[in-house]
């Protein structure tokens, strides 16, 4: 079922009234139902993986659950006959068969994620490789679906697993109630991947209604259709142009296109988390956010705090902080420090870190050369600051270069923007080859006389892109101070209420027709 | 204590860690200062931090990361 579409606002609105008026223990029932009924949808056939998934955590996380509890109360009970030798081994004897629980667990879900959305890439890799070696080849057809948001499912309750062998939270009892922090709905197809200390209560809590809750989950909503529908669906076209033409293209058309491409991306994720927050604050949930204004950031390493921020947040908690503090690394920071020096040796556990964490964010975005290329970039680039960090730091020195100064704040985000515009373009070309191909393309033949994109989209197109452009940046410099909503809330009602008149008239009349030929979500594919 | 705060005044001698208490909410140490930071203490104090410790609530002041220190040396 799209977001975009009839039955989506009609299931909303069923859920919403369904929700406050059902006894409040209850409500949580409601949402496991229309959580159901939003993944069946997709296909009958996919529900046995999420329930896989489901099942499996539930069953793991119990059985650490009740191991460390057993040990706890063993070694309590035998407080005084054990010494502290006998409770370590006793200790680390539960550890390694939580750890064994964990690993199966973590193995039978990243094995399904890799199946489904890896085996054709890794088939048509062994492929190339027999055929380059002088082999016949094998067969590469791989026929299977990708289940709907198995990367983010996945992700979300792996993370649970690992937090109950960390004993950070208590393991589910209830299996039903585990199944619904699994596939709930709003965010079961593009994220956020919720932590289950933060989303947990909130599902299985009991929730009043409120007028407030309603008109801000209402308004946000609204927000987030105006930037899909009108925004990203209609910069759609026109990036599909570029992408397709970039060889053929004066450079300037090239690059508007990279731009745009910059827009259609944001304006369609963050358009689809301002859908699903409204809708949930409409149902009293706070989901977490995973935009934070990206393209006001002033380095690569911010950006990748401020955008899609739940997924960099679990590649944080899950593999960055694990891997760089594991032996293997303190071992890496302590080889570097005797050879190279304290400065850059105490960067190594930090750098062979990132390098696995951007590989894997490469891979999870999509499972192709692309996709690894634009992740070895972003990693590139987050790395070599790491390492030039104090060189930069003596150069400002040196050169009397104020950080908080406009123009040098102005700098540094412009910079920032352009290098994240041009790292994007790399999975939509297909590799490095093609992207180095495309940043040529940027910068060869300006023809500033004649738009060659006009026969792509009309110049009404062009001029409610450009609008749409402005009020995304107005709205951007409000939200650095407070929140929009709160601000709009001091204005006269009647000036709100015509406010948001005219920009579901714009959703009508500009969003609709351009919705209905464009399609989907950028991050579904995810 | 005097360690741990030996520790911080290296990698940040710019924060008065005896009042601070945002360290990572107020992003003063990023998540690169925490990995120095985990390998200094684990040196310094003979201890293994694992990864179940690194949460913001153990690092946002000085205090509460030498409850950490203490907590893991307990516990071991």
């Amino acid at each position: 079922m799209s977001l975009v579409s009839e039955q989506f606002l009609l299931f909303a609105a069923v859920l919403v009234a369904a929700f406050y008026l059902v006894p409040k223990r209850l409500q949580w029932i409601c949402l496991l139902a229309a959580s159901c009924v939003f993944y069946c949808t997709a296909g009958w056939e996919n529900c046995i993986y999420i329930l896989i998934t489901a099942l499996s955590a539930y069953g793991a996380a119990l059985w650490m659950q009740r191991l460390g509890d057993r040990s706890r109360a063993h070694l309590k009970e035998n407080r005084e006959s054990m010494d502290k030798e006998a409770r370590k081994a006793w200790k680390a004897r539960t550890t390694r068969r939580r750890r064994w629980i964990l690993a199966a667990c973590l193995c039978l879900n990243f094995g399904l994620l890799c199946v489904f959305k890896y085996g054709g890439f890794v088939l048509g890799q062994v492929n190339e490789l027999s055929l380059l070696l002088g082999g016949r080849g094998i067969s590469t057809v791989w026929h299977l679906v990708v289940p709907l948001g198995i990367s983010f499912y996945t992700f979300q309750t792996m993370g649970y697993v690992t937090d109950v062998y960390w004993e950070k939270c208590e393991a589910q009892r209830s299996f039903p109630k585990l199944l619904l922090f699994t596939s709930f709905f709003p965010q079961v197809t593009q994220g956020p991947i919720s932590d289950y200390r933060q989303l947990a209560p909130q599902l299985f809590g009991e929730h009043a209604y409120s007028d407030h809750n309603m008109t801000y989950g209402f308004q946000r909503m609204l927000w987030g259709y105006f930037k899909k529908m009108v925004l990203a669906d209609r910069a759609a076209p026109l990036v599909q142009a570029v992408f397709d033409n970039y060889a053929a293209l004066p450079g300037n058309n090239v690059l508007l296109g990279a731009f745009l491409y910059s827009l259609q991306i944001y304006a369609d994720f963050s358009g689809y988390m301002d859908i699903i927050c409204g809708l949930c604050q409409m149902l009293d949930i706070r989901l977490a956010e995973n935009f934070q204004r990206p393209y006001f950031s002033k380095s690569i390493a911010e950006y990748w705090r401020r955008w899609h921020i739940t997924l960099g947040a679990w590649f944080k908690t899950y593999l960055y902080y694990p891997i760089a503090v594991s032996r293997l690394s303190k071992r890496l920071t302590k080889w570097g420090t005797r050879v190279f020096g304290p400065t850059f040796g105490k960067t190594l556990a930090a750098s062979f870190a990132l390098v696995v964490v951007w590989f894997t964010t490469g891979l999870w975005h999509g499972a192709n050369w692309g996709y690894i290329v634009w992740g070895g970039i972003n990693g590139l680039f987050i790395i070599v600051s790491l390492w030039l960090e104090p060189l930069y730091e003596k150069a400002k020195k040196r050169l009397h270069i104020r950080e908080q100064s406009f123009p040098w704040r102005a700098f540094v985000t412009l910079r920032t923007f352009f290098l994240v515009t041009l790292i994007k373009v790399f999975p939509e070309v297909g590799g490095f080859r093609n992207g180095v191909g495309f940043w040529r393309a940027c910068f060869r033949g300006w023809n500033l006389r004649e738009n060659l994109l006009y026969p792509f989209s009309g110049k009404t197109d062009v001029i409610i892109l450009s609008f749409g452009v402005l009020a995304l940046f107005l709205v951007s410099l409000i939200q650095r101070r407070s929140s929009v909503r709160e601000q709009l809330a001091k204005t006269p009602k009647l000036l709100r209420l015509v406010l948001f008149v005219i920009l579901f008239f714009i959703i009508v009349y500009w969003g609709i027709p351009m919705s209905t030929k464009t399609g989907g979500f950028l991050y579904a594919q995810f | 204590m005097d360690e741990l705060m030996e520790i911080l005044e290296e990698i940040n001698p710019d924060v008065d860690y005896e009042t601070e208490d945002r360290l990572i909410d107020g992003k003063v140490l990023d998540s690169f200062s925490i990995v120095t930071l985990v390998s200094e203490i684990s040196d310094a104090f003979d201890i293994e931090i694992s990864p179940k410790y690194l949460v913001p609530e153990n690092f946002n002041s000085a205090r509460a990361m030498w409850a950490m220190i203490q907590k893991i040396q307990q516990e071991e």
